[in-house]
Protein backbone atom coordinates (compact mmCIF):
# COMPACT_ATOMS: atom_id res chain seq x y z
CA UNK A 1 0.00 0.00 0.00
CA UNK A 2 1.57 3.13 -1.10
CA UNK A 3 0.53 6.58 -0.70
CA UNK A 4 -0.26 8.46 -4.23
CA UNK A 5 -1.62 11.62 -4.58
CA UNK A 6 -4.38 11.47 -7.37
CA UNK A 7 -7.16 14.17 -7.98
CA UNK A 8 -10.72 12.15 -8.47
CA UNK A 9 -10.51 11.80 -12.08
CA UNK A 10 -6.89 10.09 -11.57
CA UNK A 11 -8.25 7.86 -8.84
CA UNK A 12 -10.44 6.32 -11.23
CA UNK A 13 -8.23 5.75 -13.65
CA UNK A 14 -5.81 4.39 -11.24
CA UNK A 15 -8.68 1.51 -9.94
CA UNK A 16 -9.72 0.90 -13.92
CA UNK A 17 -5.93 0.25 -14.44
CA UNK A 18 -5.92 -2.40 -11.46
CA UNK A 19 -9.07 -4.07 -12.42
CA UNK A 20 -6.83 -4.80 -16.27
CA UNK A 21 -9.54 -3.92 -19.06
CA UNK A 22 -9.29 -5.95 -21.75
CA UNK A 23 -11.87 -3.14 -24.13
CA UNK A 24 -11.80 0.40 -23.30
CA UNK A 25 -14.61 2.90 -25.26
CA UNK A 26 -14.84 6.41 -23.88
CA UNK A 27 -15.79 9.36 -24.74
CA UNK A 28 -14.56 12.88 -23.00
CA UNK A 29 -17.14 14.74 -21.81
CA UNK A 30 -16.16 17.81 -19.16
CA UNK A 31 -15.57 17.03 -16.13
CA UNK A 32 -14.94 13.65 -17.25
CA UNK A 33 -12.62 14.37 -19.81
CA UNK A 34 -9.37 13.29 -18.47
CA UNK A 35 -10.52 9.83 -17.47
CA UNK A 36 -10.84 9.12 -21.24
CA UNK A 37 -7.39 10.81 -22.15
CA UNK A 38 -5.59 9.05 -19.45
CA UNK A 39 -7.01 5.84 -20.33
CA UNK A 40 -5.81 6.61 -23.41
CA UNK A 41 -2.45 7.19 -22.27
CA UNK A 42 -2.44 4.17 -19.98
CA UNK A 43 -2.88 2.11 -23.46
CA UNK A 44 -0.52 3.85 -25.32
CA UNK A 45 2.13 3.43 -22.34
CA UNK A 46 1.31 -0.01 -22.15
CA UNK A 47 0.22 0.34 -18.49
CA UNK A 48 -3.09 -1.17 -19.17
CA UNK A 49 -2.97 -4.13 -21.84
CA UNK A 50 -6.29 -2.88 -23.99
CA UNK A 51 -8.07 -2.07 -26.97
CA UNK A 52 -9.36 1.39 -27.00
CA UNK A 53 -11.76 2.12 -29.63
CA UNK A 54 -12.37 5.68 -29.91
CA UNK A 55 -16.39 5.89 -30.69
CA UNK A 56 -18.36 8.77 -31.80
CA UNK A 57 -20.69 8.95 -28.75
CA UNK A 58 -21.30 8.03 -25.35
CA UNK A 59 -24.12 5.99 -26.73
CA UNK A 60 -21.48 4.53 -28.78
CA UNK A 61 -19.46 3.60 -25.97
CA UNK A 62 -21.74 1.99 -24.04
CA UNK A 63 -23.06 -0.18 -27.37
CA UNK A 64 -19.52 -1.12 -28.02
CA UNK A 65 -18.78 -1.83 -23.57
CA UNK A 66 -21.81 -4.13 -23.65
CA UNK A 67 -20.71 -5.71 -26.87
CA UNK A 68 -17.09 -6.17 -25.61
CA UNK A 69 -18.26 -7.33 -22.16
CA UNK A 70 -20.17 -9.82 -23.62
CA UNK A 71 -17.32 -11.75 -25.13
CA UNK A 72 -15.92 -11.88 -21.98
CA UNK A 73 -13.26 -9.18 -20.92
CA UNK A 74 -13.69 -6.58 -18.41
CA UNK A 75 -14.60 -3.04 -19.81
CA UNK A 76 -14.18 0.19 -19.29
CA UNK A 77 -16.07 3.67 -19.91
CA UNK A 78 -16.68 6.37 -18.29
CA UNK A 79 -18.91 10.06 -18.48
CA UNK A 80 -20.84 12.45 -16.92
CA UNK A 81 -24.01 14.63 -17.38
CA UNK A 82 -25.37 14.86 -20.58
CA UNK A 83 -23.14 12.12 -22.05
CA UNK A 84 -25.08 9.79 -19.33
CA UNK A 85 -28.35 10.95 -20.59
CA UNK A 86 -27.15 10.26 -24.02
CA UNK A 87 -26.40 6.93 -22.81
CA UNK A 88 -29.50 6.53 -21.01
CA UNK A 89 -31.07 4.03 -23.35
CA UNK A 90 -28.24 2.01 -23.88
CA UNK A 91 -27.95 2.06 -20.07
CA UNK A 92 -30.86 -0.05 -19.94
CA UNK A 93 -29.58 -2.74 -22.54
CA UNK A 94 -26.60 -3.09 -19.84
CA UNK A 95 -28.99 -3.36 -16.95
CA UNK A 96 -31.42 -5.60 -18.86
CA UNK A 97 -28.98 -7.95 -20.53
CA UNK A 98 -27.03 -8.65 -17.29
CA UNK A 99 -24.03 -7.07 -18.45
CA UNK A 100 -21.51 -6.40 -15.07
CA UNK A 101 -19.79 -3.00 -16.42
CA UNK A 102 -18.43 -0.51 -13.84
CA UNK A 103 -18.74 2.90 -15.05
CA UNK A 104 -17.43 5.99 -12.95
CA UNK A 105 -19.82 9.06 -13.74
CA UNK A 106 -18.57 12.73 -12.72
CA UNK A 107 -21.59 14.27 -11.78
CA UNK A 108 -22.51 17.87 -13.52
CA UNK A 109 -25.89 19.28 -14.18
CA UNK A 110 -27.89 18.30 -16.89
CA UNK A 111 -29.43 20.97 -19.47
CA UNK A 112 -30.77 23.72 -19.72
CA UNK A 113 -29.47 26.17 -18.44
CA UNK A 114 -26.09 24.96 -19.96
CA UNK A 115 -23.53 24.03 -17.36
CA UNK A 116 -20.23 22.23 -16.59
CA UNK A 117 -20.55 21.66 -13.20
CA UNK A 118 -21.62 19.40 -10.35
CA UNK A 119 -25.40 18.40 -8.91
CA UNK A 120 -26.81 14.95 -9.16
CA UNK A 121 -29.54 15.54 -11.89
CA UNK A 122 -27.72 13.50 -14.38
CA UNK A 123 -27.01 10.21 -11.91
CA UNK A 124 -30.62 10.71 -10.34
CA UNK A 125 -32.27 10.55 -13.31
CA UNK A 126 -30.49 6.83 -14.29
CA UNK A 127 -31.28 6.10 -10.57
CA UNK A 128 -34.56 3.70 -12.04
CA UNK A 129 -32.11 2.29 -15.21
CA UNK A 130 -31.15 -0.90 -13.23
CA UNK A 131 -27.56 -0.13 -12.35
CA UNK A 132 -26.27 -0.02 -9.04
CA UNK A 133 -25.27 3.34 -7.32
CA UNK A 134 -22.27 4.44 -4.96
CA UNK A 135 -21.56 8.03 -4.60
CA UNK A 136 -17.85 8.87 -3.20
CA UNK A 137 -17.38 11.29 -0.60
CA UNK A 138 -13.51 11.47 -1.01
CA UNK A 139 -10.96 10.61 -3.67
CA UNK A 140 -9.96 7.78 -1.66
CA UNK A 141 -13.14 6.57 -1.72
CA UNK A 142 -13.69 6.55 -5.39
CA UNK A 143 -11.04 3.86 -5.54
CA UNK A 144 -12.14 2.46 -2.80
CA UNK A 145 -15.99 1.61 -4.32
CA UNK A 146 -14.33 1.38 -7.52
CA UNK A 147 -12.48 -1.41 -7.03
CA UNK A 148 -15.19 -2.60 -4.82
CA UNK A 149 -17.78 -2.54 -6.96
CA UNK A 150 -16.32 -4.73 -9.92
CA UNK A 151 -16.50 -7.89 -7.29
CA UNK A 152 -20.47 -6.99 -6.28
CA UNK A 153 -21.73 -6.17 -9.87
CA UNK A 154 -19.75 -9.18 -11.06
CA UNK A 155 -21.09 -11.59 -8.53
CA UNK A 156 -23.02 -14.28 -9.74
CA UNK A 157 -26.18 -13.76 -7.65
CA UNK A 158 -25.84 -9.92 -8.84
CA UNK A 159 -24.72 -9.27 -12.45
CA UNK A 160 -25.90 -5.82 -12.21
CA UNK A 161 -23.45 -3.07 -13.67
CA UNK A 162 -22.59 -0.12 -11.01
CA UNK A 163 -22.35 3.52 -11.79
CA UNK A 164 -19.74 4.77 -9.10
CA UNK A 165 -20.21 8.75 -9.14
CA UNK A 166 -18.53 11.33 -7.97
CA UNK A 167 -18.91 15.03 -8.00
CA UNK A 168 -17.17 17.05 -10.73
CA UNK A 169 -14.75 19.57 -9.59
CA UNK A 170 -15.35 18.97 -5.62
CA UNK A 171 -13.61 15.43 -6.34
CA UNK A 172 -13.05 15.11 -9.76
CA UNK A 173 -10.87 17.64 -10.00
CA UNK A 174 -9.86 17.89 -6.74
CA UNK A 175 -6.06 16.76 -5.34
CA UNK A 176 -6.33 14.85 -2.47
CA UNK A 177 -3.76 11.20 -0.93
CA UNK A 178 -5.17 7.73 -1.65
CA UNK A 179 -3.76 4.77 -0.16
CA UNK A 180 -3.37 2.97 -3.05
CA UNK A 181 -2.64 -0.99 -3.26
CA UNK A 182 -0.03 -2.03 -5.35
CA UNK A 183 -1.25 -4.17 -8.48
CA UNK A 184 -0.86 -7.45 -7.16
CA UNK A 185 -2.61 -6.65 -3.96
CA UNK A 186 -5.74 -5.09 -5.88
CA UNK A 187 -5.94 -8.06 -8.48
CA UNK A 188 -5.68 -10.52 -5.90
CA UNK A 189 -8.54 -8.75 -4.46
CA UNK A 190 -10.49 -7.76 -8.09
CA UNK A 191 -9.36 -11.09 -9.95
CA UNK A 192 -10.17 -12.00 -13.45
CA UNK A 193 -13.30 -11.54 -15.22
CA UNK A 194 -15.21 -14.62 -15.64
CA UNK A 195 -18.40 -14.72 -17.80
CA UNK A 196 -21.32 -16.10 -15.62
CA UNK A 197 -24.49 -15.39 -18.12
CA UNK A 198 -25.29 -14.98 -21.73
CA UNK A 199 -22.20 -14.52 -23.86
CA UNK A 200 -20.84 -13.81 -27.39
CA UNK A 201 -18.73 -15.68 -29.31
CA UNK A 202 -17.09 -13.46 -31.87
CA UNK A 203 -16.87 -16.30 -34.74
CA UNK A 204 -20.47 -16.86 -34.14
CA UNK A 205 -22.39 -13.71 -33.54
CA UNK A 206 -25.77 -13.48 -32.75
CA UNK A 207 -28.42 -10.89 -32.01
CA UNK A 208 -29.08 -9.66 -28.58
CA UNK A 209 -31.87 -7.47 -26.68
CA UNK A 210 -34.39 -8.61 -29.43
CA UNK A 211 -37.94 -8.56 -28.49
CA UNK A 212 -39.62 -10.29 -25.09
CA UNK A 213 -43.24 -11.10 -25.02
CA UNK A 214 -45.35 -9.63 -22.32
CA UNK A 215 -45.74 -13.57 -21.00
CA UNK A 216 -41.74 -13.33 -19.76
CA UNK A 217 -41.10 -9.53 -19.49
CA UNK A 218 -42.12 -9.18 -16.21
CA UNK A 219 -40.56 -12.37 -15.19
CA UNK A 220 -36.93 -10.81 -16.69
CA UNK A 221 -37.58 -7.63 -14.72
CA UNK A 222 -38.38 -9.58 -11.40
CA UNK A 223 -34.50 -11.66 -12.13
CA UNK A 224 -33.14 -8.03 -12.12
CA UNK A 225 -35.34 -6.75 -8.61
CA UNK A 226 -33.96 -10.02 -7.53
CA UNK A 227 -30.16 -9.00 -8.58
CA UNK A 228 -30.76 -5.95 -6.52
CA UNK A 229 -31.99 -7.66 -3.35
CA UNK A 230 -28.86 -9.75 -3.35
CA UNK A 231 -26.97 -6.67 -4.41
CA UNK A 232 -27.03 -5.46 -0.79
CA UNK A 233 -25.65 -8.47 1.16
CA UNK A 234 -23.03 -9.05 -1.29
CA UNK A 235 -21.36 -5.62 -0.96
CA UNK A 236 -21.70 -6.11 2.57
CA UNK A 237 -19.90 -9.21 2.08
CA UNK A 238 -17.57 -7.24 0.14
CA UNK A 239 -17.18 -3.97 1.98
CA UNK A 240 -16.28 -6.28 5.09
CA UNK A 241 -13.34 -8.11 2.74
CA UNK A 242 -11.57 -4.77 1.29
CA UNK A 243 -11.72 -3.69 5.05
CA UNK A 244 -9.90 -6.54 6.09
CA UNK A 245 -7.46 -6.43 3.32
CA UNK A 246 -6.73 -2.98 3.14
CA UNK A 247 -7.88 -1.62 6.55
CA UNK A 248 -10.56 1.03 4.90
CA UNK A 249 -14.47 1.01 6.43
CA UNK A 250 -16.72 1.12 3.31
CA UNK A 251 -20.44 0.84 4.16
CA UNK A 252 -23.97 1.44 2.73
CA UNK A 253 -24.64 4.19 4.96
CA UNK A 254 -22.26 5.74 7.19
CA UNK A 255 -23.46 7.12 10.41
CA UNK A 256 -21.63 10.08 12.08
CA UNK A 257 -22.05 11.15 15.71
CA UNK A 258 -25.78 10.06 15.32
CA UNK A 259 -25.91 8.09 18.78
CA UNK A 260 -27.97 10.82 20.46
CA UNK A 261 -28.68 13.36 17.97
CA UNK A 262 -31.93 15.34 17.60
CA UNK A 263 -31.09 17.09 14.69
CA UNK A 264 -29.60 15.09 11.92
CA UNK A 265 -28.81 15.77 8.23
CA UNK A 266 -28.51 12.97 5.53
CA UNK A 267 -26.07 13.78 3.05
CA UNK A 268 -24.77 12.23 -0.48
CA UNK A 269 -21.09 12.96 -2.00
CA UNK A 270 -19.00 15.44 -1.44
CA UNK A 271 -20.91 17.91 0.74
CA UNK A 272 -20.96 15.42 3.63
CA UNK A 273 -17.10 16.05 4.70
CA UNK A 274 -18.73 19.83 5.51
CA UNK A 275 -21.62 18.57 6.83
CA UNK A 276 -19.82 16.50 9.66
CA UNK A 277 -17.60 19.36 10.17
CA UNK A 278 -20.83 21.80 10.99
CA UNK A 279 -21.79 18.46 13.31
CA UNK A 280 -18.65 19.09 15.02
CA UNK A 281 -18.81 22.76 15.32
CA UNK A 282 -22.63 22.15 16.97
CA UNK A 283 -21.31 19.19 19.34
CA UNK A 284 -19.35 21.77 21.07
CA UNK A 285 -21.83 24.52 21.77
CA UNK A 286 -24.05 21.70 22.87
CA UNK A 287 -26.11 21.11 20.17
CA UNK A 288 -26.92 17.00 19.35
CA UNK A 289 -26.47 17.38 15.84
CA UNK A 290 -25.87 13.83 13.70
CA UNK A 291 -25.01 13.24 10.03
CA UNK A 292 -26.03 10.18 7.97
CA UNK A 293 -24.38 9.81 4.57
CA UNK A 294 -25.81 7.95 2.02
CA UNK A 295 -22.64 6.17 0.23
CA UNK A 296 -24.69 3.52 -1.54
CA UNK A 297 -28.41 4.65 -3.17
CA UNK A 298 -28.79 1.74 -5.68
CA UNK A 299 -30.03 -1.09 -3.72
CA UNK A 300 -31.74 2.01 -1.29
CA UNK A 301 -30.20 0.85 1.47
CA UNK A 302 -33.82 1.37 3.55
CA UNK A 303 -33.59 -0.86 6.93
CA UNK A 304 -29.98 0.94 7.58
CA UNK A 305 -31.42 4.15 7.23
CA UNK A 306 -34.21 3.67 9.10
CA UNK A 307 -32.32 1.83 11.75
CA UNK A 308 -29.70 4.66 11.94
CA UNK A 309 -32.36 7.90 11.83
CA UNK A 310 -35.38 6.27 13.78
CA UNK A 311 -34.37 7.95 16.95
CA UNK A 312 -34.03 11.49 15.71
CA UNK A 313 -36.50 13.58 15.82
CA UNK A 314 -35.97 16.33 13.18
CA UNK A 315 -34.09 15.41 9.84
CA UNK A 316 -33.20 17.56 7.00
CA UNK A 317 -32.68 15.65 3.99
CA UNK A 318 -29.95 17.41 1.08
CA UNK A 319 -31.42 17.01 -2.42
CA UNK A 320 -28.60 18.16 -5.06
CA UNK A 321 -30.82 17.96 -8.00
CA UNK A 322 -33.91 20.38 -8.18
CA UNK A 323 -36.40 17.36 -8.45
CA UNK A 324 -38.43 19.18 -10.69
CA UNK A 325 -42.19 18.48 -10.00
CA UNK A 326 -41.98 16.33 -7.37
CA UNK A 327 -43.30 17.03 -3.83
CA UNK A 328 -39.54 16.26 -2.55
CA UNK A 329 -36.48 15.77 -3.88
CA UNK A 330 -35.56 11.76 -5.11
CA UNK A 331 -32.97 11.70 -1.94
CA UNK A 332 -36.05 12.84 0.66
CA UNK A 333 -38.37 11.19 -1.10
CA UNK A 334 -36.71 7.79 -0.70
CA UNK A 335 -35.54 8.31 3.42
CA UNK A 336 -39.16 9.98 4.14
CA UNK A 337 -40.56 6.43 2.52
CA UNK A 338 -37.68 3.99 4.69
CA UNK A 339 -39.19 6.10 7.60
CA UNK A 340 -42.58 5.85 7.35
CA UNK A 341 -43.97 4.56 10.58
CA UNK A 342 -41.58 6.64 12.81
CA UNK A 343 -42.16 9.98 14.09
CA UNK A 344 -39.07 11.52 12.13
CA UNK A 345 -40.15 15.25 11.08
CA UNK A 346 -38.33 15.04 7.64
CA UNK A 347 -37.86 18.07 5.89
CA UNK A 348 -35.83 17.94 2.47
CA UNK A 349 -33.16 20.93 1.25
CA UNK A 350 -32.82 21.44 -2.24
CA UNK A 351 -29.71 23.24 -3.66
CA UNK A 352 -25.83 22.68 -4.35
CA UNK A 353 -27.48 23.12 -8.40
CA UNK A 354 -24.81 23.19 -11.16
CA UNK A 355 -21.96 23.96 -8.81
CA UNK A 356 -23.42 26.30 -6.38
CA UNK A 357 -21.10 26.12 -3.36
CA UNK A 358 -22.79 24.12 -0.44
CA UNK A 359 -20.78 25.52 2.60
CA UNK A 360 -19.84 25.34 6.16
CA UNK A 361 -22.08 28.23 6.01
CA UNK A 362 -25.11 25.71 4.18
CA UNK A 363 -24.69 23.45 7.15
CA UNK A 364 -24.99 26.14 9.67
CA UNK A 365 -27.74 27.02 8.38
CA UNK A 366 -29.82 24.64 7.54
CA UNK A 367 -29.19 23.04 11.27
CA UNK A 368 -30.47 26.36 12.74
CA UNK A 369 -33.57 25.85 10.57
CA UNK A 370 -33.74 22.11 11.93
CA UNK A 371 -33.36 22.66 15.36
CA UNK A 372 -36.19 25.77 15.02
CA UNK A 373 -38.28 22.73 13.55
CA UNK A 374 -37.36 20.86 16.70
CA UNK A 375 -38.44 23.72 18.82
CA UNK A 376 -41.68 23.89 17.49
CA UNK A 377 -41.47 26.30 14.51
CA UNK A 378 -43.20 25.43 11.53
CA UNK A 379 -40.93 24.53 8.29
CA UNK A 380 -41.91 23.98 4.92
CA UNK A 381 -41.68 20.54 3.21
CA UNK A 382 -39.37 21.67 1.34
CA UNK A 383 -36.66 23.96 0.92
CA UNK A 384 -34.93 25.50 -1.28
CA UNK A 385 -31.71 26.71 0.09
CA UNK A 386 -28.79 29.67 -1.09
CA UNK A 387 -31.17 30.44 -3.50
CA UNK A 388 -30.53 34.69 -4.62
CA UNK A 389 -33.11 36.83 -3.82
CA UNK A 390 -33.42 38.44 -6.92
CA UNK A 391 -34.22 34.74 -8.55
CA UNK A 392 -37.67 35.91 -10.13
CA UNK A 393 -36.12 38.80 -11.75
CA UNK A 394 -32.75 37.00 -13.40
CA UNK A 395 -32.80 37.56 -16.84
CA UNK A 396 -36.52 38.77 -17.51
CA UNK A 397 -37.47 39.26 -21.05
CA UNK A 398 -39.43 42.58 -22.23
CA UNK A 399 -42.35 41.62 -24.27
CA UNK A 400 -42.68 43.84 -26.57
CA UNK A 401 -46.46 44.23 -26.95
CA UNK B 1 -6.40 24.50 10.09
CA UNK B 2 -4.92 27.07 7.72
CA UNK B 3 -7.23 28.37 5.04
CA UNK B 4 -5.59 29.44 1.72
CA UNK B 5 -6.83 31.25 -1.46
CA UNK B 6 -5.20 31.59 -4.79
CA UNK B 7 -5.71 34.31 -7.04
CA UNK B 8 -4.45 34.26 -10.51
CA UNK B 9 -5.00 34.76 -14.45
CA UNK B 10 -5.44 32.07 -16.83
CA UNK B 11 -2.38 31.17 -18.02
CA UNK B 12 -0.22 30.92 -15.11
CA UNK B 13 -0.87 27.60 -13.47
CA UNK B 14 -3.02 29.16 -10.46
CA UNK B 15 -4.88 25.65 -10.35
CA UNK B 16 -1.51 23.80 -10.66
CA UNK B 17 0.20 25.17 -7.98
CA UNK B 18 -2.92 24.36 -5.30
CA UNK B 19 -2.44 21.30 -6.64
CA UNK B 20 1.17 20.88 -6.20
CA UNK B 21 1.07 22.27 -3.10
CA UNK B 22 -1.19 19.78 -2.20
CA UNK B 23 1.21 17.08 -2.87
CA UNK B 24 4.06 19.08 -0.80
CA UNK B 25 1.30 18.94 2.38
CA UNK B 26 0.34 15.52 1.70
CA UNK B 27 3.32 13.52 0.73
CA UNK B 28 6.91 15.73 1.31
CA UNK B 29 5.23 17.08 5.01
CA UNK B 30 3.20 14.11 5.95
CA UNK B 31 -0.12 16.44 7.04
CA UNK B 32 -3.56 16.55 5.04
CA UNK B 33 -4.68 18.69 2.53
CA UNK B 34 -7.75 19.07 0.19
CA UNK B 35 -8.08 21.61 -3.56
CA UNK B 36 -11.26 23.09 -4.67
CA UNK B 37 -10.37 24.58 -7.61
CA UNK B 38 -12.93 26.51 -9.11
CA UNK B 39 -13.23 26.71 -12.60
CA UNK B 40 -15.12 28.67 -15.06
CA UNK B 41 -15.25 29.46 -17.93
CA UNK B 42 -11.63 29.41 -18.46
CA UNK B 43 -9.52 31.42 -21.22
CA UNK B 44 -6.08 32.73 -21.14
CA UNK B 45 -6.17 35.57 -19.28
CA UNK B 46 -9.77 35.92 -17.66
CA UNK B 47 -8.76 35.64 -13.44
CA UNK B 48 -9.14 32.03 -11.76
CA UNK B 49 -9.56 31.03 -8.48
CA UNK B 50 -8.40 28.10 -6.01
CA UNK B 51 -8.96 27.05 -2.50
CA UNK B 52 -6.90 25.08 -0.18
CA UNK B 53 -6.95 23.82 2.92
CA UNK B 54 -4.06 22.51 5.19
CA UNK B 55 -4.16 20.83 8.56
CA UNK B 56 -2.19 18.19 10.67
CA UNK B 57 -5.15 16.01 11.01
CA UNK B 58 -7.50 15.18 7.88
CA UNK B 59 -9.86 17.31 6.24
CA UNK B 60 -13.58 17.32 6.68
CA UNK B 61 -14.42 20.60 4.90
CA UNK B 62 -14.80 20.19 1.22
CA UNK B 63 -15.99 23.53 0.34
CA UNK B 64 -14.60 26.87 -1.14
CA UNK B 65 -12.61 29.09 1.53
CA UNK B 66 -14.61 32.22 2.32
CA UNK B 67 -12.41 33.31 5.24
CA UNK B 68 -9.18 33.19 4.09
CA UNK B 69 -5.88 32.70 6.97
CA UNK B 70 -3.39 33.11 3.77
CA UNK B 71 -4.29 34.93 0.32
CA UNK B 72 -1.80 34.95 -2.94
CA UNK B 73 -1.59 36.73 -5.61
CA UNK B 74 -0.39 35.45 -8.87
CA UNK B 75 -0.59 38.67 -10.93
CA UNK B 76 -0.47 42.34 -8.94
CA UNK B 77 -2.73 43.48 -11.76
CA UNK B 78 -5.65 41.66 -10.40
CA UNK B 79 -7.04 44.87 -8.25
CA UNK B 80 -7.32 46.13 -11.52
CA UNK B 81 -9.54 43.67 -12.66
CA UNK B 82 -12.97 43.94 -10.54
CA UNK B 83 -12.09 40.90 -8.39
CA UNK B 84 -11.86 41.86 -4.52
CA UNK B 85 -9.24 39.69 -3.00
CA UNK B 86 -9.83 41.46 0.67
CA UNK B 87 -13.22 39.22 0.42
CA UNK B 88 -13.60 37.65 3.90
CA UNK B 89 -10.29 38.25 4.61
CA UNK B 90 -9.14 40.14 8.64
CA UNK B 91 -6.56 42.69 9.16
CA UNK B 92 -4.45 38.64 10.67
CA UNK B 93 -5.25 37.52 7.29
CA UNK B 94 -1.50 37.16 5.26
CA UNK B 95 -0.96 38.25 1.52
CA UNK B 96 1.41 36.69 -0.22
CA UNK B 97 1.85 38.78 -3.89
CA UNK B 98 4.15 38.65 -7.54
CA UNK B 99 5.02 41.84 -7.45
CA UNK B 100 7.94 43.90 -8.17
CA UNK B 101 6.79 46.91 -6.91
CA UNK B 102 6.70 49.02 -3.39
CA UNK B 103 3.42 50.95 -4.72
CA UNK B 104 1.43 47.97 -5.04
CA UNK B 105 2.28 46.23 -2.13
CA UNK B 106 1.12 49.88 -0.26
CA UNK B 107 -1.90 49.85 -2.55
CA UNK B 108 -3.00 46.32 -1.46
CA UNK B 109 -1.95 47.12 1.86
CA UNK B 110 -4.09 50.23 1.71
CA UNK B 111 -7.22 49.22 0.12
CA UNK B 112 -7.71 45.37 2.02
CA UNK B 113 -5.78 46.33 5.36
CA UNK B 114 -3.45 43.30 5.11
CA UNK B 115 -0.85 43.47 8.26
CA UNK B 116 1.55 40.77 6.65
CA UNK B 117 2.55 40.92 2.90
CA UNK B 118 5.32 38.20 1.73
CA UNK B 119 6.28 40.17 -1.69
CA UNK B 120 8.14 38.38 -4.42
CA UNK B 121 9.28 39.23 -8.11
CA UNK B 122 7.63 35.76 -9.04
CA UNK B 123 7.69 36.52 -12.66
CA UNK B 124 11.47 37.12 -12.51
CA UNK B 125 11.86 34.39 -10.22
CA UNK B 126 10.28 32.07 -13.34
CA UNK B 127 11.92 34.04 -16.27
CA UNK B 128 14.99 33.58 -14.66
CA UNK B 129 14.83 29.84 -14.15
CA UNK B 130 12.63 28.58 -16.28
CA UNK B 131 12.28 30.88 -18.98
CA UNK B 132 8.81 31.36 -19.17
CA UNK B 133 6.18 33.61 -17.90
CA UNK B 134 4.77 31.25 -15.78
CA UNK B 135 5.02 32.18 -12.17
CA UNK B 136 3.56 29.16 -10.04
CA UNK B 137 6.19 27.32 -8.88
CA UNK B 138 7.67 30.51 -7.88
CA UNK B 139 4.74 31.23 -6.19
CA UNK B 140 4.99 28.61 -4.02
CA UNK B 141 8.48 29.22 -3.15
CA UNK B 142 7.30 32.78 -1.74
CA UNK B 143 4.22 31.19 -0.10
CA UNK B 144 6.59 28.76 1.81
CA UNK B 145 7.91 32.03 3.83
CA UNK B 146 4.75 32.28 5.63
CA UNK B 147 5.42 28.56 7.26
CA UNK B 148 2.32 26.58 5.99
CA UNK B 149 4.93 24.31 4.22
CA UNK B 150 8.60 23.91 4.34
CA UNK B 151 10.80 25.40 1.33
CA UNK B 152 11.90 21.43 1.04
CA UNK B 153 8.60 20.38 0.59
CA UNK B 154 7.50 22.39 -2.04
CA UNK B 155 10.87 21.81 -4.01
CA UNK B 156 10.34 18.17 -3.95
CA UNK B 157 6.39 18.64 -5.07
CA UNK B 158 7.44 20.99 -7.91
CA UNK B 159 10.22 18.41 -8.80
CA UNK B 160 7.80 15.56 -9.26
CA UNK B 161 4.91 17.33 -10.55
CA UNK B 162 6.62 19.44 -13.02
CA UNK B 163 8.34 16.07 -15.08
CA UNK B 164 11.13 17.05 -17.19
CA UNK B 165 11.06 20.51 -16.48
CA UNK B 166 10.44 19.43 -12.54
CA UNK B 167 14.67 20.72 -11.89
CA UNK B 168 14.20 24.04 -13.28
CA UNK B 169 11.41 24.76 -11.44
CA UNK B 170 12.41 23.38 -8.31
CA UNK B 171 15.25 26.23 -8.68
CA UNK B 172 12.56 28.76 -9.52
CA UNK B 173 10.61 27.94 -6.09
CA UNK B 174 13.81 27.99 -4.06
CA UNK B 175 14.76 31.18 -6.10
CA UNK B 176 11.73 32.91 -5.22
CA UNK B 177 11.68 32.00 -1.63
CA UNK B 178 15.26 33.36 -1.08
CA UNK B 179 14.29 36.51 -2.77
CA UNK B 180 10.71 37.17 -0.92
CA UNK B 181 10.57 40.26 1.77
CA UNK B 182 8.78 40.82 4.23
CA UNK B 183 7.20 44.13 2.71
Amino acid sequence: MAVKMFDGNGAAVEAIRLARPGVIAAYPITPQSSIAEHLADCVAEGKIDAEYVRVESEHSAMSVSIGACLTGVRVATATASVGLALMHEVCGVTAGCRVPIVMPVVNRSLVAPWSLWCDHSDTMAERDTGWLQFYASTVQEILDLQLCAYRISEHEDVLTPSMVCFDGFYLSHSMQRVDTPSDEEAWDFVGPYVRKNMYLDPKDVMFINDLCPTVEHTEMKYQQKVGFDKAAGVAKDVFAEYEKRFGRKLSAVESYRLEDAEVAVVTIGSMSGTGKYVVNQLREKGIKAGLLRICMFRPFPAEEIREALQNVKVIGVMDRSSGLGAFQGPVCSEVKAALLGTSCQVYDFIGGIAGRDISDGSFRKIFGMLTDAAAGKELAGTTWFDVREDAMNLREVEMPC
Amino acid sequence: MQKIKFYGIGGQGAVTAAKVLSIAVSVYQNEYAITVPAYGHERRGAPVYAHIIVDDKPVLLNCYVYEPDIVAVFDDKIIDMGVNVGEGCTPDTVLVINTSSQEMVDRYRKEYGFKTIFACDATHAALENIGLNIPNSSMLGALAKTGIVTIDAVCQAVVEAFGKNGEKNGGAARYAYEHTCNA
